[in-house]
């Protein structure tokens, strides 16, 4: 146990000051900020950008520095806005906090890049404060400075219509099927991100050092281009300089204007700090934290924050953390203290969303990743006292983000590690996501990194591993709706949202007319590739787009590769690259495989009552929908050891052997993963009746986990999911489990917990590395309802989605449903808990 | 733009800019109408004609399209009726065909979707891709901004 002096770990308390700050933030709503979409397009205008046909590297980083050095230097917030019975009201509070500087100028910001999807605002600027669900404030102001001043220039100038302007005709035509959302989602037109950047180098370094370290570089180079390059890295850094020394300016005078010694010596320390890094290097657990928290937020001046992740931030300050203690200039203590602070700034800003987004990502955050325990890259222990702090402050500050995940290796992590981490989930119901470094880093080997670069991985995102600081794998570029090719299967083509009179892809024969369970395997395989290959084409069509228009200088600087190949990131100058594939509904698809080929081809001779049955809704076939839904009836993924798990274990195959050998415009691979976010909910809506009993817009089974109802027992659930190659899943997975908290013996509860992640993850079975990764809510069923009936009574109510943490209240009502809904095992049998499916009331699945 | 035009919106600049959304929503009555009240094959052409009123009377509302070039294509999804927005010069003038070459076009099934599409308070733009009730082509900045200018207008009436 750790302590300091007599307070063990477990009962450091978060600090008033500190707590004050907490619940003004869950106070506070999200605003607008336009200080950055004003900066961008008034320099952008300046240096001419939106007439070229091409913007360099330099050009941009000129433009980020002249916005760094002329953003306001904001230490402390003092104002937000908080929602009322008659509206959105202003409030005041007190924020302390020793890290200065925030993403936005909001003190939760929501940051606006009209460079990529922001304009799909403009419609709502005037209503967007007062939709029911996540609404963001803005002041009249601020609209038409969007209105006037930002939006009308970005109009030809943003990354979609860009790539629509300059794509083919059979571009535009997948970008219509991108508008449709029916069977993939895009994210390049949104963002440049889904990665980890390299702090270790700012922090044990100082950035001055990497400036010179680019100069001296551009100076040997004969190569315009990378002399540009370089000269662009160093402009950025500079940038970063300057915003930091303009916080300690500001800092400065706020100390000279104080009136509380106390307050004044804490302002004084400040400027101290942030006038000496992050140009130098950090000497303290404070100053690293400092260095982080300001190359954070340049990081996000440049690009969207869509699961930029953190990374292994236990491994990369812990020697300042041990100094500091050792030397006896911090407590553990006051290192919580510290750490919830930079939570609560790393939180500071939520992604913009519109209405219909809403409906498909309501209440998602950033999902920034911090990674914490593990292995070093030589394959010791490497969970120290830092990890444990880290676990302390994320359970004392229970926020959506950052979204903490925590790595183990089975034999090398201690079985006390693993325990403490199941007692966080229980504490906070829902975080740290666990991963297993076994199966993890065979699925990050099998896809090209070295064995020491994979032991190296964190987590991106929701549940992505990538090796930390040096991969930049665009691990959420594609969200695949998986069972819109097997619609396209069942309909020869067609897809019955677009009406069945349409071929959409292409004929692959009407399944009625199938002999054979394999022939209609043979049909499904080339509808597959018909989905991948639209999606992956437009991914390559954004990727070369960006690589026009958006080199990434910022985020480049701050990478392990891009120095010493002299290569922007999105030219391909990291270390590791990829791109990053999510597979949504892959249970619903493996049942439906199951189902047809149980019930369809099973039979002599073929039956196709099934067809028919999913063509009508089931309506009118209750019978065999009772039979499709009994797993002893009919063999299901999580619930039949042998017949269950063949066909999920021959889709993964398929897909992997589908993407993996597809290299991208930066030289890297394809790599498939499941997690979900909330779209197998959104996707759900697009899909009619499967042959797995799942209903006309239903939502799909989240991540990887198999379908709620069928699966009685937890033990075989998690078998199939450990059973799947890890090899075929190196862009990550998500298993979402529910467990009944126990109101009774803690410590049983705890030990079956542990029990039940360490079989999961146990490799000696027959399945080869164990499970991957796996998730936990940990509420009751009761407090869900009640949470819907009531959501101010449950506003701080954390929930795993699939892959990233949300707040139950923002989520839209067909997610809370899903959620309500997911099989609730009894840790202390492991046996499913029956409840009856959650009904909506009556348009609450559009009410947003 | 006629003479007539002209001098209406020069008389329309000495008048403060409360009673300019006054004249806007005298003189776009059968927008309200088909807003608040029953909303009929009209409504597109109704709110065509706001934004007319409101282009010519209120500078402010002028303010938005300043600079702004663009052609915007509305016609129902069977074709039979087609309208096109250009915009010019700061100027919007309406045609009563579509435009083979536009910026964007909005096809949709039938005003009800449309409005829902544009103006709803709750707009729900999932509900109508799901419903196919809507369909977009071409750059959809233009059309954003044109749901700004709708949304503008209704708020101005007083009826957002």
């Amino acid at each position: 146990m750790i302590a300091t002096q007599e307070v063990p770990l477990q009962e450091v308390k978060l600090a008033p000051a500190l707590r004050a700050l907490r619940e003004a933030y869950f106070q506070a709503i999200p605003e607008v900020c336009v200080e950055r979409p004003r900066l961008i397009t008034k320099f952008s205008v300046e240096a001419g950008l939106f007439e070229r046909e091409r913007i360099t590297v330099l050009e941009k980083a000129r433009l980020y520095r002249r916005v760094l050095q002329h953003r306001t230097p904001v230490v402390w917030h003092k104002q937000g806005h908080k929602r009322t019975a008659t509206g959105l009201e202003e409030f005041s509070f007190d924020d302390s906090s020793p890290f200065a500087g925030s993403t936005t100028s909001k003190f939760k910001g929501v940051p606006i890049y009209p460079e990529f999807m922001a304009l799909a605002l403009w419609p709502e600027l005037w209503t967007m404060s007062r939709r029911q669900s996540n609404p963001y404030y803005i002041s009249e102001e601020e609209i038409q400075a969007l209105n006037l001043e930002v939006f009308p220039f970005w109009m030809d100038h943003n990354i979609t219509e860009l790539a629509r302007a300059r794509g083919t005709e059979e571009d535009r035509r997948r970008m219509q099927l991108l508008q449709k959302f029916v069977f993939f989602l895009a994210s390049k037109p949104n963002c440049i991100s889904h990665t980890i950047p390299d702090f270790s180098r700012a922090v044990r370094e100082g950035l001055r050092a990497v400036i010179n370290d680019a100069l001296e570089r551009q100076e040997r180079s004969t190569d315009q281009r990378q002399q540009d390059f370089y000269q662009a890295m160093a402009e950025v850094l500079e940038g970063i300089i300057a915003y930091a020394h303009n916080l300690a300016d500001a800092a400065a005078g706020m100390a000279t204007r104080a009136t509380d010694a106390k307050q004044k010596a804490h302002l004084t320390e400040i400027a101290k700090i942030y006038g000496r890094v992050p140009e130098q290097p950090a000497r303290t657990f404070r100053e690293g934290l400092t260095t982080i928290w300001l190359c954070w937020t340049a990081i996000h001046l440049e690009n969207p924050n869509v699961g930029l992740s953190l990374g292994r931030l236990d491994q990369v300050l812990y020697d300042l953390y041990r100094r500091d203690i050792d030397a006896g200039r911090m407590t553990v203590e006051d290192a919580v203290q510290l750490l919830g602070y930079v939570w609560l700034k790393i939180g500071d800003h939520v992604p913009m969303v519109p209405a219909a987004g809403e409906q498909l990502f309501g209440g998602t955050g950033s999902n920034q990743a911090i990674t914490i325990g593990g292995v070093d890259s030589e394959g010791h222990n490497a969970v120290n006292e830092l990890t444990y702090v880290m676990l302390r402050a994320i359970e004392l500050m229970k926020l959506r983000d950052p979204n903490l995940n925590a790595r183990y290796y089975p034999g090398v992590n201690g079985k006390d590690y693993l325990r403490r981490l199941c007692e966080a989930n229980v504490n906070t119901g829902a975080t740290p996501a666990l991963h297993n470094d076994r199966a993890v880093i065979r699925a990050l080997t099998a896809s090209g990194h070295t064995v020491a670069q994979a032991r190296d991985y964190g987590v991106i995102g929701c549940v992505e591993p990538g090796s930390n600081g040096r991969f930049y794998g665009h691990s959420g570029a594609i969200l695949l709706n998986l069972p819109s090719a097997l619609e396209l299967t069942l309909f020869n083509g067609r897809h019955r949202h677009f009406g069945l009179d349409n071929v959409i892809s292409m004929e692959t024969g009407d399944p009625y007319t199938f002999q054979s369970f394999a022939e209609f395997q043979g049909a499904f395989n080339l509808q597959l590739h018909w989905v991948l290959d639209q999606a992956i084409a437009l991914n390559e069509l954004f990727g070369r787009i960006h690589q026009q228009f958006y080199p990434t200088p910022i985020l480049s600087a701050l990478f392990e590769g891009p120095m010493e190949s002299g290569k922007d990131l999105i030219e391909g100058g990291a270390t590791l690259n990829a791109s990053g594939i999510a597979i949504i509904g892959f249970a619903d698809v493996v049942d439906s495989l199951n189902v047809i080929e149980k019930l369809v081809y099973g039979q002599q001779p073929s039956d196709n009552t099934l067809f028919r049955a999913i063509a009508k809704n089931y309506e009118g076939y209750e019978a065999l929908l009772a039979r499709v839904r009994n797993p002893e009836k009919v063999p299901r993924f999580g619930a039949d050891e042998v017949n269950g798990e063949k066909n999920a274990i021959w889709l993964t195959e398929v897909l992997h052997e589908a993407t993996h050998t597809r290299r991208n415009y930066r030289g890297g691979y394809y790599r498939v993963g499941y997690w979900s976010m909330t779209n197998h909910a959104g996707f759900g809506r697009f899909i009619g009746a499967t042959p797995n009993g799942r209903k006309d817009g239903e939502n799909f089974s989240s991540g990887l986990t198999p379908c709620s109802g069928v699966t009685p027992h937890m033990t075989a659930a998690l078998h199939a999911v450990a059973n799947l190659p890890a090899e075929c899943i190196s862009n990550g997975m998500a298993v979402n489990l529910k467990f009944t908290p126990d109101d009774g013996d803690r410590t049983r509860m705890l030990d079956n917990f542990t029990a039940a992640v360490a079989g999961y993850f146990d490799a000696s079975a027959d399945h080869g590395t164990g499970g991957m990764e796996i998730q936990f809510n940990v509420t009751s069923h009761r407090d869900f309802i009640e949470a819907v009936k009531d959501p101010s009574r449950y506003d701080q109510l954390l929930v795993r989605v699939s892959g990233y943490t949300a707040y139950f209240k923002d989520l839209n009502p067909q997610m809370q449903k899903e959620i309500i809904d997911r099989t609730e095992y009894r840790l202390s049998s492991g046996d499913a808990v029956p409840y009856e499916p959650f009904a909506l009331t009556k348009g609450a699945d559009h009410d947003n | 733009m006629t003479t007539r035009r002209s001098a209406l919106q020069l008389a329309s600049r000495a008048f403060p800019e409360p009673f300019q959304n006054f004249l806007v929503g005298r003189l776009a009555r059968q927008l309200k109408a088909e807003l608040c009240e029953k909303m009929t094959d009209d409504f597109l052409e109704a709110l065509l004609r706001g934004m007319d009123w409101a282009f010519l009377l209120s500078g402010s509302y002028r303010r938005n399209i300043d600079g702004f070039c663009g052609i915007c294509v509305f016609r129902t999804l069977d074709n039979k009726v087609s309208t096109t927005a250009v915009f010019e010069d700061g100027h919007m003038s309406v045609e009563h065909q579509a435009r083979y070459t536009y910026n964007v076009r909005v096809s949709f099934q039938d005003v009800h979707a449309l409005w829902s599409f544009l103006l709803s308070e709750n707009q729900d733009i999932l509900d109508s891709i799901l419903a196919n009730t809507v369909d977009v082509d071409g750059n959809l900045n233009y059309l954003y901004r044109f749901g700004f200018l709708a949304k503008d207008l209704t708020r101005r009436l007083g009826v957002a």
